[in-house]
This record gives structure tokens, C-alpha cells and sequence, in this order.
């Protein structure tokens, strides 16, 4: 069920209701049935896999509160990563065996299975694995409720293609009675209505450019591909943070705070701090649970360089199951570790020049630059396989400019993308410094209902649905 | 307890006046249907309880049903309420939607229609331009692919991409009352394609076991509906050179009077002499008249229904009698030119 159909249109508001309505020994009970059969329409056959994710992380907790076990805590893990390496990863591992195999002179082709990935894999595991080790850490205690432990893998705001939550944060408010807040009901509302927006105004438009020249690029010129690479880095970020915009909003509607994801990454002045903005539960746990442990920056450079690789090459591969996730984690590890090591070196250019560290001037170019370094690295992420990649960035550098050929979007629906991604910015500038949720609750009444209305007859309108266009699935969504 | 209370009346208007612009904004985004059937927009432009005569089916009601021209020969007033490729379940749902504004004499429905499949290919069309109504839920429900009832539902999802051409015209239609027009539901083709009418083809329309006994369940249905209301049915098989076989218009004919015996059935697909029709002029495509043809045969017709049949027509206000004349006279200077 996707949060722009009709079936979760019609799901929400009775789970909302009955939520509110029912006495609070029953609420979770509730919810945790409406998270299930939320998941039982996205995929029915792997409903017994989140139940055995959460059956084994609620056994593991408890075991581990009991004695602190290595053993118990990496067998759980071991476990986990099994799981998610036979549905996400087999097929990947046999492809690259066989082209390794035929490298070496070995003539096998490599079978073909017919897995399809639990939906939301990726995000409920590693939700589940970070609350065994918080457990392990003594950072929480063990979960006796299963129902709570249940509903908070299954929450389904979340479960499908997260914020990856953690239980210190979510538990407790599943524990508190949780009355019926107007306030919070109408600001998530607003939240996911500008979430449909990004989604179907903008992310849905651009990907209709961004698929017609990355499926032929060898056809178009090279400013036609770089916008088409820029276009990529807007859909992206358009299309994961209205998924977030749409969960968080619905969650806040019900009186929950989900972890937030995006906070203006494309205002970043770094690619480390951009990564500090973008998919931020991820890039927390990343941090928490994989580079810290690895000995983050505490055991010398070289050891630091070298974490930042892995932790971004394995975020890469977490991303999908191709080699050109894997070089698209890698070159952002790359330039992290670049950008490190030249710091010296660009802070004495820079001084030389003689501006402000924060003066806006300078803020304008280290922006743009980590744009357009993302923007790189973004082109590995979309395109089908490594040829194609290449076919990309190469034309980019070489061959006519331009050429008569249609991008998909005619001058009209340009235009709405552009005003689209304009209304983005302003929101994205203005909430640097204000909870814009917070002060639409402030606004005079009607100027609320017009911003509602634009918003939604925005989508009504212009939106990428129904007759006439090609929804897109979210790119983060059900192949995770 | 005063303040939430008001709260609430507030998010009603809210969503109130947010259901009324979602509506109004699908009034301009639907596309306005003057020819080819599913004319819902000037039937409803049409006096109430002023038509004589109601003519449903497909294409072959809206192309060779002339409701002026009936007129004209008769003084029966007449629409034609129709829709490409239209099953009899949706034409059922029509008119019972047509009987809560008229209350015609004679409901004629031609019969090819018998020989569709469940969902034909203008479903779309035949009722996302029904007003909204519970026959129109019927409609959707009942009669319309599972894969489109959400989009009919919520038809400005099927138009909504129209943003780029929407022009005052369309505006103006959504804001304007419904306003009658010169057709009346029939559409007029001027053409004659090479070859046409100079060999009967025969046999070529067929129709599964299943199809058949749903049809005539639904059939079933619009006659009940008819004798509710006091309208004569009458089903005609027209003038065409795309024809079934003599078997399969004798087992219709006895199927039909099987379900009511006060049918009238009239099979005129081989009456071109008797109505004067010339097949290589009158036709336009072996199937359907072109508007020669259909202006002649509307003629005749409306001569039958008044001779034959026995209907009258009703009183008229003056000025719905010179509504029709004028309507008359613009289709007798259309075929002239």
C-alpha cells in the first residue's frame, strides 16, 4: 500500500480514528494490527519474515539483557545479514563469481534466482539490529512487551522505507497515553500534503526527463546530460524526502515524532556534511553501529580513511545490489577522505583569497561545488549498469551541446518543474531558520486554507498520476 | 468546549469547500462531449418530462437517429442517449438516470448491442460523463472495468493532464447551466467509405454463451425498467450491410420476447428499398448511415413510431415547440450545404 493510492487514503483516516476512539490498553493492540495489515498489502508472502525479525530480535534482547553474550549478539547479526545477503544480495555475488570465474578462464553462467526482496528488508533489519546492540550496550533494556517490540518494527509509517528509528527514541512513546492533539493532527497533515507534492509535482515530472536521457545517452549533448544529472540529484532528493515528509507527517498526525531524514542537504558546504543531511537515520546508524566500532577516528588517519571507505562502500551496497551502488558509495567515501586529507590546503587557498569563512560568497561556491561533486556521484546511483554510467559522463565532457532531440518534457511541463523546484528552495531556505510547520499553525485561517488548497490543487493538477502519466514507484521504496 | 466545537464546524466548511472545488475543477477539466455519444451534458439541457421518444445503444443509435429529423416527420421529440461500444449494463444505468428528468412514451434501444462483450472500449467515455448520481455509482459498480472504477470515481485523475489545453471555453462550461443543442445526441458523419454497400457481409459478429445471457439479464432489466415507467420498448436491428445471420436475429427475436412478449422487435438491416435508402449512398461504413442515410431513415422512423406504433406526441410549451423547429431548420440547411 502506497501513501499516495486510494487503499491508504481510505486506511489512514479509519486508523486514525479508531486509534483515538479506542481506550488506551487497546491503542497499540490497534495499531500494530493496522501495521500489519498495512504490510500484508505491500507483499502478504513476507509478512512471516518481519514476524520472525521481530521474534528473534525480541528473543535476542531479552537473552542479552540476561547475559552479555558475544556469541548470542553475533549470532543474532550473523543471522541478520544472512538474511538480508540471500534476499538482496544473491543474485549480485553469483553475477560477480561468474565474471570472475570467466576472468580466470571458467566458462559458468550464473543461475538466475526468482527472489523477490521483503519489502522494507533493509530498513526493518537494520532498525532491529540497532536495537540489539543498543540492548548489548546497555543503552536500552530489553523489550518484555513483545506487542511494543512488534509495533515498533512494524510501525507503518516507517516500515516500509523507514526513517530507521531507535528504540530509545520510539518505545517510550508508544508507552505514554497519546491523546488526540489538533494541533499536531493538522500540522502532519500539512506535512504529508507537501510531501504528495514533491512527490508528484516534482520527483514524478523530472524522472520522466531523467529516464528518457539516461535510457539513450549517447543521444543527446552534453549540457542536455548534465542537466539531465542535475535533474537526477532533484528527483532523488524530491522523491526520498516526500516519502519522509508523507511517514514523519503521518506519524506527527497520530501524535508520534519519527526521526527526521533531510535537513536542506544540498545547502551543504561539504560532502561529509552533506552526509550529515542526507538519509540522516541511515548515516547515524552507519555511524553508531558500524564506524564507531570499527575505531572511527581513533586509531590514526590512515585507520580513519579506511573506515570512512568501508562504512560508505557498505552504505553503497545497502543502496541496491549492483557494482554501481557500490562505486557510488565508494566515490562518496573518496571524496570525504579527499577532502580531508587537501583541508590544510584549501583553507590556506581560501585564506589567501581573502574572504570570510562563513561571508556568503564563499558559503555560494563550496555549495555549488559539493552540488556538483554529488551530482557525480548520483549519476552511478540511476544509471542501469556501469556502461551506462560511463555513456553519461563521458558525454558530458565531449560531443555537440545540444542536440534537437525531446527530453521527455515538453516547455510546459518545464515550467512547472521549475516553479516546483523554486517553491522547494524558498521552503528549504526559509526552514534553515523556522519550523515551517509550526508557523503555518500561526497563520491567519484563510491564508492556511490557500496554502492547503494551493497545495493540494497543485497535485490535483499538475501531479504525475492517474491518465496521461507514469507514476513512478518511490525510488527508495519497495526494492529496499 | 465552545472553541473546539467551532474548530470542527470550521474543518467541515474546510472540507466542504474543498469537496465543492474538487468538483468544480473536474466540471472544467472534463472534457466536453457534444458528438459520439454519452451527451449527458445537453440531455440535461433538454426540458424536463419533454421527450417523446428515448434511443439508446452504440454507435449505431447515435449515427442513424436523427432525433430533428424524427421531429421534423413525426412531432415526436426525441434524444438520443447513447455511447461508443456501449454494453446494456451501462445503457440500463442510463436510463434509469434518464427516467429521474424524463418520462418518454417509447424507449428505442438498438439491439447490436446484445452481441458485446462484458467491458467494450469506451467505458471511460460512457460514464465519467454521466452526472454524478447513484446511477452513476451503479455505473461504475456494476458496469465498468475493476482496473478504471477508482479514475471514474474520481474522474479529474482521468483528465487532469488536460492542463495545458484548457482554454475560456472550458470555463465557461463548468460555471454555465447545461444548455441544449442541435444534436441531440446523434452524430452526423459525412462520408461514404470506397466500397461500401455493394456486398452484405454476414455472420461476422459473434458473441460468447456467457456474454449472451448477461446481456439479456441486462436487458431484462431495462424492460422492467421500461414497463415501471410506462415506456413502450421497442429494439430495432438498422439498416446496415454488416448484418448477423437470419438465425441470430430469429433466436434474438424470440430471446427477447421470451423476456417480454410487449416487445417490439423490428429487424430492419435488409429494409433499404422499403426505407428508401440507397446502400452505396447511404452508408458510411457497411455499418453505420452516414447523415443522408440517418436523415432518411430518422424520417421514416419517425413516420413509423407515429403510424405504425401509435405514439403521439405530447404538448409542448411554445417555446420548446420552436426550439425544435429552429433545431429542425438548422438541420435542413446542415444537409443542404
Amino acid at each position: 500500500m502506497n501513501f499516495l493510492s486510494l487503499p491508504f487514503l481510505c486506511f489512514f483516516p479509519v486508523t486514525a480514528l479508531l486509534y483515538f476512539l479506542l481506550p488506551r490498553r487497546l491503542k497499540n493492540g490497534w495499531l500494530l494490527l493496522a501495521s500489519w495489515f498495512f504490510y500484508l498489502c505491500a507483499q502478504p508472502v513476507y509478512l512471516s519474515l518481519l514476524l520472525f525479525v521481530i521474534l528473534t530480535s525480541y528473543g535476542a534482547g531479552l537473552a542479552l539483557e540476561r547475559r552479555r553474550s558475544k556469541g548470542m549478539l553475533a549470532l543474532f547479526l550473523v543471522g541478520a545479514i544472512i538474511l538480508l545477503f540471500l534476499f538482496k544480495y544473491v543474485n549480485f555475488a553469483l553475477s560477480l563469481a561468474a565474471q570472475a570465474l570467466n576472468g580466470l578462464g571458467i566458462a559458468w553462467q550464473a543461475p538466475a534466482l526468482t527472489l523477490v526482496l521483503p519489502v522494507g528488508l533493509s530498513f526493518y533489519l537494520f532498525q532491529a539490529m540497532g536495537y540489539v546492540l543498543d540492548v548489548w550496550r546497555g543503552k536500552v533494556r530489553a523489550q518484555r512487551s513483545f506487542l511494543i517490540h512488534a509495533l515498533f518494527l512494524s510501525f507503518f509509517p516507517q516500515v516500509v522505507s523507514g526513517p530507521i528509528g531507535r528504540a530509545d527514541e520510539l518505545v517510550p512513546q508508544f508507552l505514554r497515553p497519546n491523546p488526540f492533539d489538533y494541533d499536531r493532527f493538522r500540522r502532519g497533515l500539512i506535512r504529508f500534503l507537501w510531501g504528495a507534492f514533491l512527490k508528484v509535482v516534482l520527483a514524478d515530472r523530472l524522472a520522466v526527463l531523467v529516464n528518457t536521457v539516461f535510457g539513450a545517452p549517447e543521444s543527446y549533448g552534453s549540457v542536455q546530460l548534465i542537466g539531465a544529472a542535475v535533474a537526477f540529484a532533484f528527483q532523488i532528493y524530491c522523491d526520498f524526502s516526500a516519502y519522509t515528509h508523507m511517514a514523519l507527517g503521518v506519524a506527527d498526525s497520530m501524535g508520534f515524532t519519527l526521526r527526521e531524514n533531510f535537513r536542506m542537504p544540498y545547502f551543504a558546504r561539504s560532502v561529509a556534511e552533506f552526509w550529515r543531511r542526507w538519509h540522516m537515520s541511515l548515516t547515524s546508524w552507519f555511524r553508531d553501529y558500524l564506524y564507531i566500532p570499527l575505531g572511527g577516528s581513533r586509531r590514526g588517519t590512515a585507520r580513519k580513511y579506511l573506515n570512512i571507505l568501508i562504512v560508505f562502500t557498505l552504505s553503497g551496497l545497502w543502496h541496491g545490489s549492483a557494482l554501481t551502488f557500490v562505486v557510488w558509495g565508494l566515490l562518496n567515501g573518496l571524496y570525504q577522505v579527499v577532502g580531508q586529507m587537501t583541508a590544510p590546503l584549501r583553507d590556506r587557498c581560501w585564506a589567501r583569497t581573502g574572504l570570510q569563512p562563513d561571508g556568503a560568497l564563499r558559503r555560494g561556491v563550496q555549495t555549488v561545488i559539493t552540488f556538483l561533486l554529488i551530482a557525480v556521484t548520483w549519476v552511478f546511483f540511476k544509471a542501469s549498469s556501469m556502461s551506462n554510467a560511463w555513456a553519461v559522463l563521458s558525454g558530458m565532457c565531449r560531443g555537440p551541446a545540444w542536440v534537437g532531440l525531446s527530453m521527455g518534457l515538453d516547455r510546459w511541463e518545464l515550467l512547472i518543474a521549475a516553479g516546483g523546484l523554486l517553491l522547494l528552495l524558498l521552503v528549504d531556505l526559509l526552514s534553515r531558520k523556522r519550523d515551517l510547520t509550526a508557523d503555518y499553525l500561526e497563520l491567519p485561517r484563510p491564508v492556511r486554507w490557500c496554502v492547503l488548497w494551493v497545495l493540494l490543487f497543485g497535485c490535483l493538477v499538475f501531479g504525475s498520476y492517474g491518465a496521461g502519466y507514469d507514476p513512478q514507484d518511490f525510488l527508495y521504496g519497495f526494492s529496499f | 468546549m465552545r472553541k473546539k466545537r467551532k474548530e470542527l464546524l470550521l474543518a467541515l466548511v474546510l472540507l466542504l469547500l474543498t469537496g465543492w472545488m474538487v468538483n468544480f475543477i473536474s466540471d472544467v477539466f472534463r472534457p466536453a462531449q457534444t458528438t459520439y455519444g454519452a451527451t449527458w451534458r445537453a440531455f440535461r439541457g433538454e426540458p424536463e418530462d419533454s421527450l417523446d421518444v428515448i434511443c439508446l445503444g452504440s454507435s449505431f443509435a447515435y449515427c442513424d437517429f436523427n432525433p430533428s429529423l424524427i421531429y421534423d416527420a413525426s412531432g415526436l421529440t426525441g434524444y438520443v442517449m447513447a455511447g461508443g461500444e456501449q454494453p446494456l449494463s451501462i445503457t440500463y444505468w442510463y436510463l434509469k438516470e434518464i427516467f429521474r428528468t424524463q418520462s418518454p412514451s417509447a424507449v428505442v434501444l438498438e439491439g447490436t448491442s446484445l452481441y458485446f462483450k462484458q467491458y467494450q472500449n469506451y467505458t471511460q467515455q460512457n460514464v465519467s460523463q454521466m452526472p454524478f448520481s447513484v446511477n452513476k455509482l451503479g455505473a461504475i459498480f456494476t458496469a465498468s472495468e475493476p482496473e478504471l472504477r477508482s479514475g471514474l470515481l474520481f474522474d479529474l485523475s482521468l483528465y487532469h493532464s488536460r492542463w495545458r489545453e484548457l482554454g475560456w471555453n472550458d470555463l465557461k462550461k463548468a460555471v454555465r447551466p447545461a444548455e441544449r443543442d442541435y444534436y441531440k445526441g446523434y452524430t452526423p458523419i459525412d462520408q461514404v467509405l470506397d466500397g461500401v454497400g455493394e456486398s452484405v457481409v454476414e455472420g461476422g459478429r459473434t458473441v460468447s454463451e456467457e456474454d449472451y445471457a448477461a446481456n439479456l439479464a441486462w436487458l431484462d432489466k431495462i424492460l422492467s425498467l421500461c414497463r415501471a415507467h410506462d415506456a413502450q420498448p421497442i429494439i430495432t436491428f438498422n439498416p446496415s450491410y454488416t448484418r448477423c445471420t437470419r438465425e441470430q436475429y430469429d433466436r434474438n427475436t424470440a430471446d427477447i420476447l421470451a423476456l417480454d412478449d410487449g416487445v417490439l422487435v423490428y429487424n430492419w438491416t435488409d429494409s433499404f428499398e422499403e426505407i428508401g435508402l440507397t446502400p452505396t449512398m447511404h452508408l458510411y461504413d457497411g455499418s453505420h448511415l452516414n447523415q443522408d442515410g440517418a436523415a432518411i431513415f430518422s424520417a421514416w422512423l419517425g413516420r413509423y413510431l407515429t403510424g405504425e406504433v401509435g405514439l403521439t406526441p405530447r404538448p409542448q410549451t411554445e417555446e420548446n415547440a420552436a426550439a425544435w423547429a429552429e433545431s429542425v431548420l438548422w438541420w435542413q440547411n446542415y444537409l443542404k450545404d
